[in-house]
């Protein structure tokens, strides 16, 4: 029996604060060395980290990475994200310990962590996205193999080449066409098309779509692919849960901060950070009802506000440019695949056979982009996927640490 | 290759049946506005000024038949092309007109036409040869291989390679577009727990959010498929078909296509079967919301739609996987991929229940999904097999006519990937729900502590918290095995706890801290009492039921030990002692001769009178009050009137027996003598009966 414990209803500050510490120590034995330091001191560098953190992913050194919204950028997003949440966690435990079971703190944090279980829907939502854009890399992969590859480099690609890889591209524009509506980003402009090959689906009968929809090469097959469900539910809005992420989101007022050393900042700039990347994600990568109408404004007093800021802007700006307006993902690759794909379309139309030299040449050559691009996808969708999923189970982690300490000193008082 | 030679050099005249037939089949076959045909039509309109020539070269089979029937058919021209291709492995490769080629070709699309719509199109054949349609694909995959795996030969066919290679590219499609139907409408007879109505039941299109009649789904298809029976997605016709199919397309390269549309309908088949059993996706953010009853159910639907997708879904579907796709590796990564797909749908439900507020109710519930996880382990890991280990191989750099191949080793290569995640989160969700149940059973601690009230239990009885403990226990032993491990594995102790304490069951330990603390609890309100005797009352009606429920239970009884229920024992008997001598000896003393009565051989009549009168009101109080006392157990209630009857009555009735008779009969006997010996057992007989109302006096 735990005699530190106390047995009857003391109210006393020191009984959770004596447990507080105990759970501490048992779950930063292996992680994080004791901090000395104030909660002032340490809310101030935590703030100052996230603005650093959030500062490179503006401006970097490596220009490969630097590029807004591509996969690897992205991904450096994550990890700016995770480096937070552990600095966060780090301090809650640390220097905050003692604040975060009180008032106002236990508040704001409560309210931290029902912000955060909301991300973990989007990081479903986003796996899903992730999950579409490699299917329509396959598709890409189709047309590049069938294009970039030839038994005999010199022999000209032939007709039946070219008809499949336009299959493939169109059936990849389908789906693409099809996520965007799904998205609501767009709205009804493709609604009838969409559903126009969905009827087949809905007598189940291949013949009959087959004979129903003959139409261009492609659009026959393209109901074959359609329709990965989605993990979520269907009335889930990735708009509606940023909104739910960001909006309403308290400025801590200048007592609280007072009276918390510092930590209601410290919250309040882990769920500015929540927000953004969970934003950025939805920006980037298809989602169910994506949609990137959240308003977000932080005041300017805070080392972070400018690059949040920044980044906040060039994100929306991307996202209203003219050729990325109806796009279903701001991500830099899906942009290529978007422009790789049409281009080959555009050349490949209404092609002679046998293709003149200069105009095989071209086709070679825009397959050489979509081999590059197929690759690069390759290459950063698992890696991004694993990270999503990182982040899912650390805030999921965090979130039961934090709590599980605080209710356990509640729970003895 | 060489530049193909815009204008054919020759070609056989062509019936303009042919060439109308054949824009019926480029608008059935879906062909774009590529304009190979343009390029035939103008071959054939110059071949027409010298057509005898390309009749002849083609075999002069026409002779003078009129023009349709002059047509060689199909056979004639196989038996042809088998040769062409049978000769290629010797010395002097055979050489074939573009006539033949362009011919065979023309008579594979028209009998692509003609099977449109038959059924029995993909039907073996009596003597179990391949079907007609399927002989001649697969026969003009082989002949388009062989045109252009060799350069020169390619060229010497130049329109042959490419009227060949394109009658294969729509061979393909139309095979895609059989193997996705077959795939489609085949699976509406099989399983009961898939795709059935799931396309009608759905809205068309992904959401427009705030449409409410997204979420109501009619549930007249759940339950059909709730039978865990291994059901095979399809019959075994229809995955003869199918696995024909998808061998025709791997056999041409169109592996990427093929299993694309395979792994999209098996996905949606799927989640149509969860659909089925009831199971239906929510966000986390709705099971968060979700009222526990609410939730109760969603859990029972999830364990039998998991258990359902363990032993019966992913095993069909890996079989399936296995017939249809004639590579052992490919066909296991595609089903991997399923695998991976519907379990990580599932899994989000069980992590969200993880993540829900704590309460003492739900560790039953955790459990159960615990265990399904955990024991569906052996089962998954069957079918998920050991790893296999595959060669990313870069699919960019794939080989022309195996375009496809690249990218299946490159599902092989992630295979293992999408093993070893899947295998990493159902670890995780095991893992939290378990260091949920272990949290959970923690958190009864608190919920003992926090029962800190002030209100005593009318007439010592068996308070509410005890109840409800020993029952909660009681149940939870009954998952002993699995809290076993969920506290071994899971459990983070406390920094103060010691590591291993309790014989290296901190399971057990945990209980044990539960059950002191209730013990405790218990002391200090039986401290609520003022009357000592009531207090002990209270104890033994508390003891008592906890060691009922330990002894009523093996598997609590297995956890506390019997040293613990013999301590416990010996408390219950302490109490009892307690309560005799507060209740009790009091009483005795009062008919005790203990040289007061009688005095020097004479009995004292006024003190006589004295004790009798003390004794009268003693009982009267006791009858008075402990009868309103509340001990239910019944054997504890007869245990109690039966100790108490065995001193009490035997003292009395001698007591009586011997100073009875120094009352005058009449009126001083029935003044100070109101008890017979029976009437004091009445009394006994009536004590702990809970009766809140005093008792009419009973006289003789």
């Amino acid at each position: 029996m735990r005699a530190a414990m106390p047995a009857t209803d003391s109210s006393s500050a020191a009984a959770p604060l004596t447990s507080i510490g105990r759970s501490i120590r048992s779950l930063r034995r292996d992680q994080i060395p004791p901090a000395a330091a104030s909660p002032d001191l340490e809310a101030d560098a935590f703030q100052r980290r996230a603005a650093d953190l959030l500062g490179d992913l503006l401006a970097s050194a490596d220009p490969a990475a630097a590029d807004l919204l591509s996969l690897a950028w992205t991904r450096r997003l994550l990890d700016a994200f995770l480096l937070c949440l552990e600095e966060f966690r780090a301090l809650l435990f640390g220097s905050g310990a003692a604040a975060a079971a009180r008032p106002p703190l236990d508040r704001l944090v409560a309210d931290f962590f029902d912000r955060a279980v909301k991300a973990l829907d989007l990081c479903n939502a986003v796996r899903d996205g992730l999950d579409l854009v490699r299917q329509w890399r396959k598709l890409l992969a189709v047309a590049a193999a069938v294009l970039a590859a030839s038994p005999d480099p010199a022999a000209p690609l032939g007709e039946a080449q070219i008809r499949r890889a336009r299959k493939a591209l169109t059936d990849l524009t389908i789906l693409m066409l099809d996520d965007r509506d799904g998205g609501g980003v767009v709205g009804q402009r493709n609604r009838s098309f969409g559903r126009c090959n969905k009827e087949p689906r809905a007598h189940g009968q291949g013949h009959h779509r087959r004979s129903s929809s003959g139409g261009s090469s492609g659009s026959g097959s393209s109901s074959h692919l359609r329709s990965l469900s989605w993990s979520v539910s269907r009335a889930w809005s990735a708009a509606r849960q940023l909104q739910a992420i960001g909006g309403g989101l308290p400025v801590p007022r200048p007592n609280d901060i007072a009276a918390t050393g510092g930590l209601a900042s410290a919250v309040y700039t882990m769920s500015a950070v929540l927000f953004i990347v969970a934003w950025a994600l939805v920006a980037a990568i298809p989602c169910q009802d994506r949609g990137l109408h959240a308003n977000f404004a932080v005041p300017r007093n805070f080392p972070w506000s400018g690059p949040v800021t920044t980044l906040y802007e060039r994100i929306l700006d991307e996202s209203k440019k003219k050729d990325r307006k109806n796009s279903c993902g701001l991500l830099k690759e899906i942009h290529q695949i978007e422009l790789c794909s049409r281009h080959l379309m555009e050349i490949t139309d209404a092609a002679e056979f046998p293709l003149p030299e200069e105009k095989d040449a071209e086709v070679r050559e825009a397959a050489h982009e979509l081999v590059q691009v197929c690759e690069s996808l390759k290459a950063g969708l698992d890696p991004l996927e694993r990270q999503v999923r990182e982040m899912f189970h650390r805030i999921v982690r965090t979130r039961t640490e934090i709590l599980d300490c605080l209710s356990r000193s509640n729970g003895t008082e | 290759m060489d530049r193909i030679p815009i204008p054919a050099l020759k070609s056989s005249s062509f019936s303009l049946a042919a060439s109308s037939r054949e824009e019926k089949l480029a608008r059935n076959l879906s062909l774009g506005p590529i304009k190979l045909n343009e390029i035939i039509k103008d071959a054939r309109r110059e071949g027409e000024g010298d057509n005898a020539a390309g009749e002849d070269a083609g075999g002069g089979e026409e002779g003078g038949v009129p023009e349709e029937a002059s047509e060689p058919d199909l056979a004639a021209l196989s038996a042809e092309i088998d040769a062409f291709l049978a000769g290629r492995g010797g010395d002097a490769p055979p050489s074939i007109s573009e006539v033949t080629l362009d011919k065979f070709a023309s008579a594979v699309e028209q009998e692509m036409a003609q099977s449109e719509g038959a059924d029995d199109k993909w039907a073996t054949g009596e003597g179990g040869e391949a079907p007609t349609l399927l002989a001649a694909i697969r026969r003009i995959a082989a002949l388009a291989s062989a045109l252009t795996a060799n350069h020169a030969e390619g060229a010497t066919y130049t329109i042959g390679v490419h009227r060949v290679t394109g009658v294969l590219h729509r061979a393909m499609t139309f095979v895609e577009d059989e193997f996705h139907g077959t795939l489609e409408s085949a699976s509406h007879g099989g399983d009961p727990g898939s795709a059935t109505g799931r396309s009608m039941k759905r809205p068309p299109s992904f959401g427009h959010g705030g449409d409410p009649d997204r979420c109501v789904l009619p549930s007249s298809d759940g339950g059909s498929g709730a039978g865990a029976e291994p059901s095979p997605p399809f019959p075994p016709e229809i995955v003869d078909r199918l696995r024909t199919m998808a061998e025709t397309m791997f056999a041409a390269g169109y592996v990427t296509e093929c299993t694309q549309v395979f792994l999209v309908a098996r996905r949606n088949a799927l989640d149509a079967a969860m659909q089925g059993l009831g199971y239906e996706k929510a966000s986390i953010d709705d099971v968060a919301k979700m009222p526990w009853e609410a939730l109760e159910s969603e859990i029972a639907t999830w364990i039998k739609a998991f258990r359902h997708a363990v032993d019966a879904g992913l095993p069909g579907e890996r079989d399936l996987c296995s017939r249809v796709f004639p590579d052992e590796a490919l066909g296991r990564a595609i089903f991997v991929d399923l695998a991976r797909c519907a379990m990580l749908q599932m899994l989000n439900f069980t992590e969200a229940v993880a993540m829900t507020k704590r309460a003492a109710e739900k560790l039953f519930k955790v459990l159960d999904m615990y265990e399904t996880i955990r024991d569906a382990g052996p089962a998954i890991d069957a079918f998920l097999g050991a790893d296999s280990s595959g060669d990313d191989a870069d699919e960019g750099s794939g080989s022309g006519s195996g375009s496809g191949s690249g990218s299946a080793s490159d599902r092989i290569g992630s295979s293992s990937g999408a093993v070893a995640d899947l295998k990493s989160e159902l670890a995780s969700v095991r893992s939290r729900l378990g260091e949920s149940a272990a949290a959970i059973f923690c958190d009864l601690e608190c919920s003992i502590r926090a029962d800190a009230g002030k209100q005593p239990v009318p007439g010592g009885a068996v308070h509410p918290l005890t109840r409800y403990l020993m029952n909660y226990l009681k149940y939870a032993c009954e998952y002993k095995d699995t809290l076993e491990q969920v506290f071994r594995e899971y459990h983070r102790p406390d920094a103060d706890e010691p590591d291993g304490g309790e014989g290296g069951n901190p399971f057990a330990a945990q209980l044990m801290e539960v059950m002191e603390l209730l013990h405790g609890n218990l002391e200090a309100k039986s401290r609520l009492y003022k009357d000592p005797s009531l207090s002990s009352i209270f104890l033994m009606n508390n003891g008592r039921y906890m060691l009922q429920k330990i002894r009523g239970s093996p598997e609590i009884n297995a956890v506390v030990g019997e040293a613990w229920s013999r301590k416990r024992s010996t408390d219950l008997r302490q109490y009892h002692k307690n309560y005799q001598r507060e209740t009790w000896s009091r009483v005795l003393a009062l008919l005790r001769d203990d040289g007061v009565i009688t005095v020097k051989g004479h009995v004292q009549k006024p003190v006589l009178k004295e004790r009798f009168k003390q004794f009268n009101a003693a009982m009267d109080e006791i009858q008075r009050t402990q009868g309103a006392w509340v001990v239910s157990d019944e054997q504890l209630q007869s245990e109690l009137r039966v100790s108490i009857a065995a001193v009490v009555v035997p003292a009395y009735r001698s007591f009586l027996g011997r100073f009875a008779q120094h009352f005058s009969a009449g009126r001083q006997t029935e003044k100070y003598i109101k008890l017979s010996g029976e009437d004091l057992e009445a009394i006994i007989e009536e004590l702990f009966d809970g009766n809140a109302v005093s008792m009419p006096r009973r006289r003789t």
